[in-house]
């Protein structure tokens, strides 16, 4: 076992968060250099202004008439993204980790509410998995990879908190969640789950549009 | 009936201190009430049996004593408590923090000898 631990937190998380990092850069650079090739006007128009403004607007909750249309999904999406972010970075055990290996702490949330956190992010993914066989517009658009993502984000909260609450088998549990975790990490560059890089610029792409062009808001 | 209530209570005593006895024996866990509020159950450690499998014969294997950041190798600290120099927050480059000082002392031997537990739920496990 101290083998496999190990090597699952030690080179394997690295290989992970090198992918992870060198990946998003990769997509980043890869999607300025085609937009340049073959859209290079949208440049033109461009603005930090009216990309903030629609950035910001799509940030708040019941912030934009879509979000107000759909209430429930918007208070989802929000704690759902919110707690899949917060947890596991200000999860205590993690940053202990990091400090053991770089020097380097930062301040942790209390684990009870990391916990809390962890139970709303596998409560959004299953609303989000009804959700896509229930609704007939999410169906129309939903293939099986959907719930392959779906699966592999979802798998290192599910691991993490049977892990941490120790309910059965933690060894292999806690492996479980490392390397759930890595295969999510490695997953995001290059499936849909991108759009952690994608949806910001995309939104700012918009709102320059709407902003600048149509003269109209977006959201 | 009445003289049969001092009996039970006699009783009742002695068996109580007997077990507060066992208790100290074979304690179990590292004392974690140092810790204003402590996030993991204390961490499983059985001194002897520990040391015993461990090979450890020196007290100050542990129980170290350092002055001015040098380790002194004569010296041992078991008569005091971790948290008479390791404070919960470090503070500069004193003393490592308690928790950090608990962590390296376990974890970080743990893992140099390739033996003992070193996840997180291994020493702090949930009754």
């Amino acid at each position: 076992m101290h083998t496999i631990y190990e090597w699952v937190a030690g080179p394997l998380t690295w290989i992970a968060f090198l992918i992870f990092f060198g990946g998003l850069l990769y997509r980043l650079v890869r999607l300025v250099t085609l937009v340049r090739r073959k859209e290079p006007f949208i440049f033109t128009y461009m603005s930090l202004k009216y990309g903030l403004r629609s950035i910001l607007h799509w940030s708040l909750p019941f912030g934009t008439v879509n979000w107000r249309l759909h209430p429930v999904l918007t208070i989802v999406t929000f704690a759902f993204h919110i707690c899949l972010l917060a947890a596991p970075i200000f999860l205590m055990a993690h940053a202990i980790l990091f400090k053991e290996a770089w020097g380097v702490g930062w301040p942790s949330l209390p684990d009870a509410v990391a916990d809390g956190m962890t139970v709303v992010v596998i409560a959004g993914a299953i609303f989000f998995l009804v959700r896509r066989i229930v609704r007939p517009e999410v169906r129309f658009v939903t293939s099986a990879s959907d719930y392959v993502l779906l699966a592999i984000v979802a798998a290192p909260f599910v691991t993490g908190f049977i892990a941490y609450h120790q309910f059965f088998a933690y060894r292999w549990m806690l492996v479980a969640h490392m390397v759930s975790g890595q295969i999510m990490l490695v997953a995001i560059p290059f499936t849909r789950l991108a759009h952690m890089l994608f949806a910001p610029l995309t939104r700012a792409y918009m709102g320059s549009e709407f902003g600048g062009v149509r003269r109209a808001i977006d959201w | 009936m009445k003289s049969f209530v001092p009996v039970w209570l006699a009783i009742a005593l002695a068996l109580l201190s007997a077990a507060a006895l066992k208790a100290q024996e074979d304690m179990r866990t590292v004392p974690n009430d140092a810790f204003v509020s402590p996030q993991r159950p204390p961490s499983v450690f059985v001194h002897d049996a520990h040391n015993e499998a461990a090979g450890i014969d020196e007290c100050n294997q542990c129980h170290h004593v350092y002055r001015d950041g040098e380790l002194v190798a004569d010296e041992s600290s078991e008569d005091q408590r971790c948290s008479d120099c390791h404070a919960e927050e470090a503070a500069g480059d004193g003393p490592p923090a308690l928790m950090d000082a608990f962590h390296g002392n376990c974890k970080q031997c743990h893992l140099e000898n390739g033996k003992g537990p070193v996840m997180c739920g291994e020493c702090h496990q949930r009754q």
